[in-house]
């Protein structure tokens, strides 16, 4: 007696026969009660030591993230959390804290731990980490937009649009002269948003000016050195367009400082909408992405694909949508709440 | 049994045309089972979201003719589902999974999902008219295009759309269905809504926009029913306030193929389909009918574009008609001040009388009638 003629016996597909023996909370009870009695009265016993190749897993998974202190990274994570609990797996989390070398580090440990997947948030790795990966049978999920992402499971938000959206909207608010702040890091997704900044003030036909954009250290403090130096300008912008909302806040600190109101003589426009952008004064304008989402969905796809149901494997792209939150930083005076 | 209720949609065999529309009525598998005993035709499960949102309280409320609810989507993740579509499918019927997401590979992914637990069809439900934001996902075709166009190449299962009455032209929305490979759509969902305003605490009864459904929404159902009936060749699954099997025979007769029931069934219970498909059953019987969908879309004919109609040159007749009744509705209601009661006779002067119509519907007793 195998599997296949339990299967059989109960006109079941050997699927469900699996699923009864390890994952009987996911069977219909009458079919789990089915399957049981007939098990009990073949006397099968399932082959542990075939079982044992067959689930050859340790139930952990490695989370790696760019930085613990950035609560960004951290909803996100705790989307995967959320998943990988729900299927009683442990998430090794590593801290790569924005260090490629350290990064690389944590993932030869998570290699030697065998774990059975990891899912890389806004990850340095690169193409030849991704090829040791794939010799050694480890699937992996990107959660952000990457350099080398082609061929793997992507979740991500459309960056550029979102940026372009963000601009649109300060534009709309009558501001012209905007200028962009963002961070060294995440390298590719800030790319995608200055490049969505520079297509908004092109389809106004406004001209780019190279002293509107600077970069800085992802922070608040990176923030704050940035606005300052906007505002020291000959002619300052009008409005300042931050890549992350902790930039926003550092922004809006150093305008403070230099007695200078938001949105009355500075419109800010922040990006992730983190809790405290909904508590800051004014309360920071910016664009939610849907960080625990985000995380959810990474777990979703690498858990996909550790139980081996993918198809193919086939790349696959879950692009998740962002949402333009409106509230006080940038004037429109008309439009009430958060609603719209 | 009912054999005279059979039919077809999607593709998918029913049993009767009668279904149980998505709601936290079918949101789990047990209350599935149970509708689907109740005699529902077909099921479609409570919507299945990316990311279980918390419960705002209270998000229900009811003034007595239509409800407005605000946020009611499955409290259960997708991974639950497995197990909730199992139990579902083990009574006998057809399930048909309901998915709410915001871009079309999240839709896609949910979908998927839904059809490898079992779903025999998925709802893609894309015109909730709160949580967004004033624009409805569901008036824009090309968003509606292309998240169709990824549920339908990601699944093997029949796709239907939920469209919204939220927009200037829902043909265009279902013809934008048809061309991405969608196979039916779903009309129409709750309508954006403040059911009331506490005018002594000056607060709205709930505490934001939501989505009106019930016996008041019905004529919007049925007139963007029968519009897409009439401009897209696509089969229809008719929603909006049906409380009885007539209401569903005033669907049907618009050219759906099969109907929805929520709101009735969030306040009498699953047995109300229990009693719309036996009405239904003993209606066609007496009209003998060998198949309920003999008269689908019969009252279409009937329904003309303004230029089509013939002019009849039709006035209220009751001249004469006894009324001891001391209402006086239908003289209040003449506009034309045509109609006038001399001791207990009712007169029509058709110098006066434009043929509205008004009247035959506002006397109580039915005396005035419209005839030439």
């Amino acid at each position: 007696m195998n599997i296949r003629h339990i299967a059989k016996e109960a006109g079941v597909s050997v699927a469900t026969v699996s699923r009864v023996l390890n994952h009987p909370e996911h069977v219909a009870p009458k079919t789990r009660e089915k399957i049981e009695k007939i098990i009990e009265e073949a006397e099968y016993t399932p082959n542990w030591f075939a079982r044992g190749l067959n689930f050859n897993k340790t139930g952990t998974i490695g989370l790696m993230i760019p930085h613990i202190l950035n609560s960004v990274h951290m909803e996100i994570a705790k989307g995967v959390e959320d998943v990988a609990h729900r299927k009683e797996y442990i998430a090794l989390m590593c801290n790569a804290e924005r260090d490629a070398a350290k990064e690389r580090r944590y993932l030869e440990q998570l290699i030697k731990r065998r774990v059975d997947g990891i899912v890389l948030i806004c990850s340095s790795l690169g193409e030849k980490d991704f090829k040791m990966l794939e010799e050694q049978n480890i699937p992996v999920v990107l959660i952000g937009d990457h350099k080398d992402g082609l061929g793997l499971h992507v979740v991500s938000i459309d960056c550029r649009q979102a940026a372009e959206k963000a601009v649109s909207h300060l534009l709309e608010a009558g501001h012209e002269r905007i200028a962009m702040i963002y961070g060294f890091e995440p390298e590719v997704e800030n790319g995608h948003k200055v490049e969505g900044y520079k297509t908004a003030l092109e389809k106004r036909n406004l001209p780019f000016r190279e002293e509107y954009l600077r970069t800085v250290e992802n922070s608040i403090e990176g923030g704050y050195l940035g606005a300052k130096k906007l505002a020291e300008l000959e002619e300052p912008p009008q409005a300042i367009f931050a890549s992350s909302d902790y930039i926003a806040f550092g922004v809006m600190d150093a305008l403070k400082d230099k007695n200078l109101k938001i949105p009355e003589d500075i419109a800010v426009m922040g990006f992730d909408n983190v809790r405290m952008s909904n508590l800051v004064e004014p309360k920071l304008t910016t664009i939610e992405v849907p960080l625990h989402k985000l995380g959810v969905y990474g777990a979703r796809l690498l858990f996909d694909l550790i139980e081996g149901e993918e198809d193919g494997k086939e790349a696959k792209t879950i692009l998740l949508q962002h949402k333009i939150k409106i509230r006080k930083s940038c004037g429109h005076k008309e439009r009430i709440g958060e609603m719209f | 049994m009912m054999q005279i209720l059979k039919t077809e949609f999607l593709g998918l065999k029913l049993k009767n045309p009668i279904m149980a529309a998505a709601g936290p009525w079918s949101g789990n598998g047990e209350s599935i089972r149970e509708l689907l005993k109740a005699g529902a035709g077909a099921v479609v499960t409570e919507s299945v979201v990316s990311d279980i949102l918390f419960d705002v309280r209270p998000r229900i409320a009811y003034d007595g003719l239509g409800a407005q609810n605000i946020r009611l989507y499955s409290g259960i993740q997708i991974e639950g589902w497995e197990r909730e579509l199992a139990i579902a499918k083990s009574e006998e019927g057809v399930v048909i999974a309901s998915v709410t997401a915001h871009t079309p590979s999240e839709t896609a992914y949910l979908a998927a999902k839904m059809e490898k637990f079992g779903a025999d069809a998925i709802e893609v439900n894309l015109s909730n008219p709160m949580w967004e934001s004033l624009e409805v996902v569901a008036a824009d075709a090309e968003t509606v295009f292309k998240v169709t166009q990824e549920v339908v190449s990601n699944v093997k299962v029949p796709v239907m759309v939920k469209l919204s009455q939220n927009t200037t032209n829902i043909s265009a929305i279902a013809r934008a269905v048809k061309q991405a490979g969608g196979h039916g759509v779903s009309a129409i969902n709750t309508i954006r809504s403040i059911l009331k305003v506490d005018i002594d605490e000056a607060k709205p009864v709930l505490s934001t926009y939501g989505g009106y459904s019930g016996v008041p929404i019905r004529p919007l159902g049925l007139a963007s029913v029968a519009a897409i009936a009439q401009t897209v060749d696509i089969p229809i699954c008719g929603i909006g306030g049906i409380a009885d099997y007539r209401n569903a025979l005033e669907y049907i007769m618009l050219g759906a193929s099969a109907v929805q029931v929520g709101t009735a069934v969030m306040l009498e219970g699953p047995e109300v389909l229990t009693r719309m498909t036996a009405g239904l059953e003993k209606w066609a019987q007496e009209k003998n009918l060998k198949s309920i969908r003999q008269i689908q879309g019969k009252a279409l004919k009937n329904l003309k574009s303004f230029d089509e109609i013939k002019i009849e040159p039709a006035t209220s007749t009751a001249s004469g008609a006894p009324c001891t009744a001391d209402c006086g509705k239908c003289i209040k209601c003449c506009s034309y001040h045509a109609i006038s009661k001399r001791e207990d006779q009712i007169f029509v002067d058709k110098e006066f009388c434009t043929g509205c119509g008004l009247c035959t519907f506002v006397c109580p007793a039915k005396k005035l009638k419209l005839d030439w």
